[in-house]
């Protein structure tokens, strides 16, 4: 008999990861639990208010929930990221937190703090998360609120992070780079730095409106900071500067493309995770919002969504010959916004070629290269 | 403080964590805070120890679960005692199996 009978395993070295490439297990999933938030970010491409009659009604109750995660659960689903919207808003937030660390899940929460209470911080610290993400629109008042357009909620934020940093739980912090806050980043980024538990992030891209709202799209545009702008507050900040380097050091397409080859997903859209949105919609990735690659769990199961619909979905082919000479083989690629998902955000189709993604792709590559494009 | 494990006690899996199958093998999730060391602390068994935690149910006294496992494996009772024993006691230490009763 062996010796070591228990072993710890972190979740980054878990076996599984490495296996899954055979057996196409939906290890994790995103659940976006409502479409509502008490904020009203300019950026924001989900966020309705509040009280949304429309989005309350279409909400997944706790009972759909918990029948979807006992699917996820049998497929081998192990992880599971509550996301928004602003997920604390749900009145009975505390029971499907619950609900879903007692089917054997590991939960991550992103939340903007702002409505934490000593309820939440109870529910933290007996059922630890696997993490709280943050995001920091800014670090005073007034950058804050130009943000989030909701006065009052920045003394809200700093109360609920505050609550849960003495209280001992820790968060990981994140920002989003906009115009509104792009004067502020560093101090931000110095912010989140001194209280992050593993790591700070900011994105500076801004995805469009999964609803399509013309105007709020309008709003989103106006955040967006042009691709120079972008890779100046890159290059400024040494930890991301080292990363996108990283990255342009595997640009090329070191295995040649078959001419043949059109398919549209050549991403991992599909193969080990999965998203389900507040309206009981099953996505192959939590940013595909194209009707074809939609699978309505209140209809069918999980397993069928997982097992037979992904595949199909994700096999979609294209003749447009402008991604197929533009996109498909561009060396660029990994430096780009550009993916199925996010063309059809931008311009409603899925293989279409993207100006501000390309743009953007390639200021980063002239800024951090050498790369052949 | 460790426990001293008599074969007449019986042990059940504990509420503060979560014991999954995934892919064949055996994943403990830990629930509550304190079972594991950090929050993405997972744990898993080698053969033996899947075969102690699937007889770990409650009823089983630690005789059965010694005599159940003679049956299994091939290995010297004083071997398998030490195991059981052993595993028996990591568990108890990290609150993923608790003291039923003794027979």
């Amino acid at each position: 008999m062996r010796k070591e009978l228990v072993s710890f395993i972190r979740l980054p070295d878990f076996a599984l990861w490495k296996k899954i490439g055979d057996n196409r297990i939906p290890l994790s999933f995103d659940l976006e639990v409502t479409a509502r938030c008490n904020n009203n970010c300019r950026h924001c491409y989900i966020n309705l208010p509040p009280g949304n009659k429309r989005a309350l009604r279409d909400e997944l109750t706790l009972d759909e929930i918990s029948k979807i995660a006992d699917q996820a659960v049998s497929l081998g689903t192990l992880w599971c990221v509550i996301t928004g919207g602003e997920p604390l808003l749900r009145k009975d937030f505390i029971e499907l937190y619950r609900l879903l660390r007692s089917k054997g899940l590991l939960v991550s929460v992103f939340t903007n703090a702002c409505l934490i209470t000593d309820k939440h911080l109870d529910l933290f610290k007996k059922y630890p998360p696997r993490d709280i993400e943050i995001t920091v629109y800014g670090i005073t008042r007034k950058t804050y609120e130009k943000v989030t357009g909701t006065p009052g909620s920045y003394a809200r934020f700093q109360r609920g992070i505050a609550l849960l940093l003495e209280g001992g739980i820790k968060v990981n912090l994140k920002a989003m780079a906009l115009r509104s806050n792009a004067h502020e980043l560093p101090a931000i980024a110095d912010y989140c730095r001194k209280r992050t538990r593993d790591f700070f992030r900011f994105d500076p891209f801004l995805n469009l409106r999964f609803d399509g709202n013309e105007e709020r799209n309008e709003k989103i545009r106006a955040e967006r900071l042009s691709p120079e702008e972008i890779t100046a507050i890159e290059r400024a900040d040494p930890e991301r500067s080292a990363a996108v380097k990283k990255r342009c050091g595997t640009l090329e397409i070191s295995t040649p493309l078959r001419r043949s080859d059109n398919r549209l997903f050549q991403c991992s859209a599909g193969d080990n995770s999965f998203a389900v949105s507040y309206n009981g919609l099953f996505h192959p990735c939590s940013s595909l919002r194209h009707r074809d690659c939609l699978f309505d769990l209140r209809s069918g199961s999980l397993s069928e969504a997982w097992f037979d619909f992904t595949p199909r979905a994700l096999s979609r082919k294209t003749t447009s010959r402008e991604y197929i000479e533009k996109c498909r083989i561009c060396p660029l690629m990994n430096l780009c916004q550009w993916c199925p998902a996010h063309a059809y955000l931008e311009c409603g189709r899925m293989d279409e070629w993207c100006e501000y993604f390309c743009r953007t792709a390639h200021a980063r590559a002239s800024a951090f290269g050498p790369v052949s494009a | 403080m460790t426990k001293s494990i008599g074969t007449d006690m019986v042990f059940a899996r504990s509420n503060d964590v979560v014991a999954r199958e995934i892919d064949g093998m055996l994943i403990i999730v830990p629930l509550t805070a304190g079972v594991g060391d950090m929050e993405d602390d997972l744990f898993s068994m080698n053969e033996t120890g899947t075969a102690i935690w699937n007889m770990i149910d409650g009823k089983k006294t630690i005789k059965e679960i010694i005599s159940g496992l003679k049956e299994e494996f091939i290995a010297g009772q004083g071997e398998i005692t030490k195991d059981v024993t052993g595993i028996v006691e990591e568990l108890l230490k990290r609150r993923m199996i608790v003291e039923a009763a003794s027979s």
